[in-house]
């Protein structure tokens, strides 16, 4: 009886969560880069450091220019992060879509390996 | 009720017990097994065992199947359907047998589990007390079953736990609920305790929190001010974590969030101490910090700055403006901000010496660039409103309501757990409970439930042998208020029942004031009076000098253990209007106010001479105190006297005493006509003699009488005069020459101290110095002795 059980949790519900396991790893490491927030700030200053600009047009050159490094500060700070994050999503991702393709097949691998064992 | 019953070993029974065989060892063994052979395997084919690597293999897959059946399933067992069976918990099924045939067999099965301990221990009673007075009757099982369940459905819990069939067990049985009560606790405690138990479990479930993630702080600027002058409330809580569960759905923290939702620029969040506005703003706090607010709030951080700090930084309004200004602009530049200013009041002070802040934070609210919440009193936002029309209209005012008795105990309830776990100790159900009940006779300043949490931190020190129970409750507050809420101890209550020779040893006769009173503490004592009133208030009348202060004096050292338990006012000095903002008044050092010494000393016997002479506003106060047994001051704070004894007294009518006692009338026939003679001269508004437990009259004291008081007097010199062991006594002649010239009918026994002092004390001073009397003599005083003026 507990021999069916197994069976009938590793091709149902077993299953069923391996799947579900992709969304909840993909959110976990998404929520964890922070790539909501990076996404929608990821062209603005560093840190928020910006100038202000004065009258004179140099001023206001200057001002244009600080802040523009500020952004590309940002820009590619947070490039970084989310090229990282994208990065262990798919690793994870792909990891997750083997798992989910060996499953089924996992223990059926148990005689195979046996039986291979002993025939090499 | 349709009772199921339910159906032991089946599938689901057999994964729990097999689940339980292989326990969180058996999966580290699992795991330990896929390793070592997995990799072992890969090792031997890199070197060419191909066949070893895939015998190998075998193991390190059956390895893995297993450690995923038990972590993903038999260890967790989610519920399946909506049969009592199916929604039995992975720890209920793992601890059953394969059949339950009663009630009996059933707790012992549950009874080790954590959860059973979690119930029983809070009940203060034992598994072993328990199982014997279980109802084992055949229909009672099925019954144990829907009862769990219906605690489960009540606590919105998907599956049956341990604790919801343990209280369900304990509830059938009307030998257990007496069990309860017996051990201090009421029957219906099981359900609380159980619903408390299902919160927790709730929390446990639901622990995993995110904050934000790395780069949440990025999109902000850098704070160095604010982090020199604030406390980032959010980061502490996101470092220490935070338990505010309770309070993060309050109305209050939704009415904070719709307001700034709303574009509000500033928030006040208005009620007394200890109702929660510093707990609202954390819990607020927790919520942003999870991103669980709306899009618009989620993960702003909350700054709490102190208006007292930044004021004592600034020498001149100029460097405050300055540095409220640069604070804001801060907080406006890094973004995601809001400010916490919890005693925003300091900003508007009429205190001498105080910066008026007012028109810099209608500056500030005013450019709306950084949400601010604020916190204060009902009565400061009034005056604030007064103050500053302009800036009370920028501000959202969020009044907090006071917590009601199920929302305190809830409060309670999650505190204790958490204090249960840090200290390492149990507090049980009924010191709960008399926490919340004995709070409000421990801090009258508070209101709910902060007067409660502080009561409980108080407490923790006190507890014994790690048990926190009524009993620490009750005596942390006699010690640190003094306040009599024990049960009465033996030695007590002896010294209760014989108040009245205890008295009698301090004053002469006045039997049927001395019993009233004695009867009236006795009551109390016992707890037989209305806790919400005084414990006794009674209007001592008489002439002068007949023992009304001494009787209250007696009072004071006797019940209170000091004769300076006491407060005295001379109500002759309160005879104006004004006199009232006297009365009440709450400044530091206001020795005339009768509310700042309650406060002081709430376990005290209040002594208000002269009473007939105070303005009536004053007369009118008194009516609240003895029907309620509070006064409130100007800012709504309530003073409770529910645990002092109010004395008044009188000289009205003093003369018609005296008289009738002359003509040989008896004062307790003629006590009720000379009430009525009181009113009818308007001495006394009837509904103010009403009020008093009881209208005492004293009668002037005989010449007998007199002469029992000279020989109290005469005890206290000699009590004086025994670290030179010596012993003065008075013949009966010199008793009486004393009485003859102490004994004034206006003004009672007042002079007889004088006459005493005169007489004997002048005496026998001149003769210890002559060396007539030496150290050790016992000396017999005539009327040729005393000594004459």
């Amino acid at each position: 009886m507990l021999i069916s059980s197994f069976f009938i949790w590793w091709y149902g519900d077993g299953w069923k969560q391996v799947v579900k396991s992709i969304k909840i790893r993909t959110m976990s490491i998404s929520a964890s880069f922070s790539v909501n927030s990076l996404i929608r700030t990821w062209f603005a200053p560093w840190k928020r450091i910006i100038s202000y600009t004065g009258d004179g047009f140099d001023d206001k050159i200057k001002a244009s220019l600080d802040n523009l490094f500020s952004r590309a500060v940002g820009f590619v700070v947070r490039s970084i992060v989310l090229l990282a994050a994208l990065v262990t999503i798919i690793f994870v991702a792909v990891l997750s879509l083997i798992e989910i393709i060996v499953w089924p097949l996992l223990p059926a691998l148990v005689p195979v390996s046996i039986i291979l064992g002993i025939i090499l | 009720m349709n009772e199921q019953a339910i159906n032991l070993g089946n599938a689901r029974h057999k994964k729990a017990r097999l689940g339980k065989k292989i326990g969180k060892r058996g999966f580290y063994l699992l795991v330990l097994i896929t390793i070592l052979c997995g990799s072992l395997a890969t090792y031997i084919l890199f070197i060419g065992g191909k066949n070893f690597a895939a015998l190998l293999s075998a193991p390190a897959i059956i390895g893995f199947m297993l450690a995923s059946w038990w972590k993903r399933d038999l260890s967790v067992l989610e519920p399946h359907n909506k049969s009592i069976t199916d929604r039995l918990s992975y720890d209920v099924l793992s601890n059953l047998p394969i059949s339950i045939n009663d009630n009996k067999q059933l707790f012992q099965a549950l009874s080790n589990n954590w959860q059973s301990d979690f119930i029983l221990g809070h009940l203060t009673i034992s598994d072993e007390a328990v199982l014997p007075a279980l109802d084992n009757s055949p229909e009672a099982l099925a019954k144990t079953w829907t009862v769990a369940s219906q605690i489960a459905d009540q606590n919105h819990s998907e599956s049956i736990e341990v604790g919801f069939i343990i209280a369900s067990l304990l509830m059938q049985s009307s030998a257990v609920k007496e069990m309860i009560v017996k051990s201090g606790n009421k029957a219906e405690d099981i359900q609380d305790i159980v619903n408390w138990l299902a919160r927790s479990l709730d929390t446990k479930k639901n622990n995993k929190k995110y904050y934000g993630g790395i780069g949440r702080d990025w999109a902000n600027g850098w704070t160095p001010l604010l982090n020199k002058l604030g406390q980032n409330i959010s980061l502490s809580i996101e470092k220490y974590g935070a338990n505010y569960g309770w309070l993060t759905d309050s109305e209050g923290v939704k009415a904070v969030e719709s307001a700034f939702d709303n574009n509000a620029k500033a928030v006040a969040l208005i009620g007394p101490d200890g109702i929660g506005k510093s707990s609202s703003v954390k819990a607020l706090a927790q919520k942003l910090i999870e991103g669980k607010s709306t899009p618009n709030l989620a993960y702003h951080q909350i700054i709490g700055i102190s208006a007292m700090d930044i004021t004592s930084n600034a020498q001149h309004p100029g460097e405050l403006e300055a540095l409220i200004v640069n604070l804001v602009n801060e907080a406006s530049k890094a973004g995601h901000i809001m400010l916490f200013i919890d005693d925003a009041q300091t900003f508007f002070s009429d205190q001498p010496g105080a910066i008026d802040a007012s028109q810099i934070l209608l500056k500030v609210i005013e450019s709306g660039q950084v949400p601010i919440i604020l916190a204060m009193s009902d009565s400061d936002f009034q005056r604030l409103r007064t103050k500053s029309q302009n800036l009370s209209n920028l501000i959202t005012p969020v009044k907090l309501q006071e917590l009601d008795q199920v929302g305190v105990m809830r409060v309670l309830e999650d505190i204790a757990l958490g204090t249960e776990i840090n200290k390492k100790l149990l507090i049980t159900f009924s010191a709960i409970r008399a926490i919340y009940q004995l709070s409000d006779r421990f801090d009258q300043d508070m209101a709910y439930p902060g007067k409660a949490i502080k009561l409980l931190e108080e407490s923790v020190p006190h507890a014994q042998n790690s048990m926190m129970t009524k009993e620490t409750i009750e005596q942390t507050i006699e010690q640190i208020s003094g306040v009599k809420v024990s049960k009465v101890a033996p030695e007590e209550s002896g010294a209760l029942l014989n108040m009245e020779d205890a008295i009698h040893k301090r004053m002469i006769n006045q039997s049927h004031a001395v019993s009233v009173v004695s009867n009236a503490l006795r009551r109390a004592r016992a707890g037989v009076s209305n806790p919400n009133k005084p414990m006794g208030s009674f209007l001592f009348l008489g002439p002068t000098g007949v023992g009304k202060t001494e009787l209250a004096k007696s009072i004071a050292a006797i019940y209170f253990g000091d004769e300076s338990a006491m407060i005295r006012l001379d109500m002759s000095e309160y005879q104006q209007p004004d006199d009232v903002k006297r009365l009440l008044a709450t400044g530091e050092n206001e020795s005339s106010s009768l509310l700042l010494n309650i406060r002081k000393k709430p376990y005290t016997v209040v002594l208000l001479d002269e009473i007939e002479k105070a303005h009536p506003n004053i007369l009118n106060l008194l009516l609240q105190l003895l029907d309620e047994g509070r006064l409130t001051d100007e800012s709504g704070k309530a003073a409770s006297f529910k645990d002092s004894i109010i004395i008044t007294t009188s000289n009205a009518g003093a003369q018609e005493i005296r008289e009738r006692i002359e003509k040989g009338e008896n004062i307790e026939d003629f006590a009720n006509q000379f009430t009525d003679n009181l009113i009818n001269a308007g001495s006394f508004k009837p509904e103010l003699l009403n009020r008093f437990d009881e209208i005492v009259l004293f009668r002037p004291l005989n010449p007998d009488e007199l002469k029992q008081v000279v020989g109290l007097m005469l005890e206290e010199v000699n009590k004086t005069l025994s670290n030179k062991n010596i012993k003065i006594s008075l013949t009966d002649a010199a008793i009486t020459q004393i009485v003859k010239e102490g004994n004034d009918p206006r003004l009672g026994a007042r002079p007889m101290r004088r006459a005493l002092q005169r007489a004997v004390e002048n005496s026998v001073a001149q003769k210890i110095l002559s060396g007539a009397i030496k150290e050790g003599d016992s000396v017999t005083l005539d009327v040729a002795d005393l000594a004459s003026e």
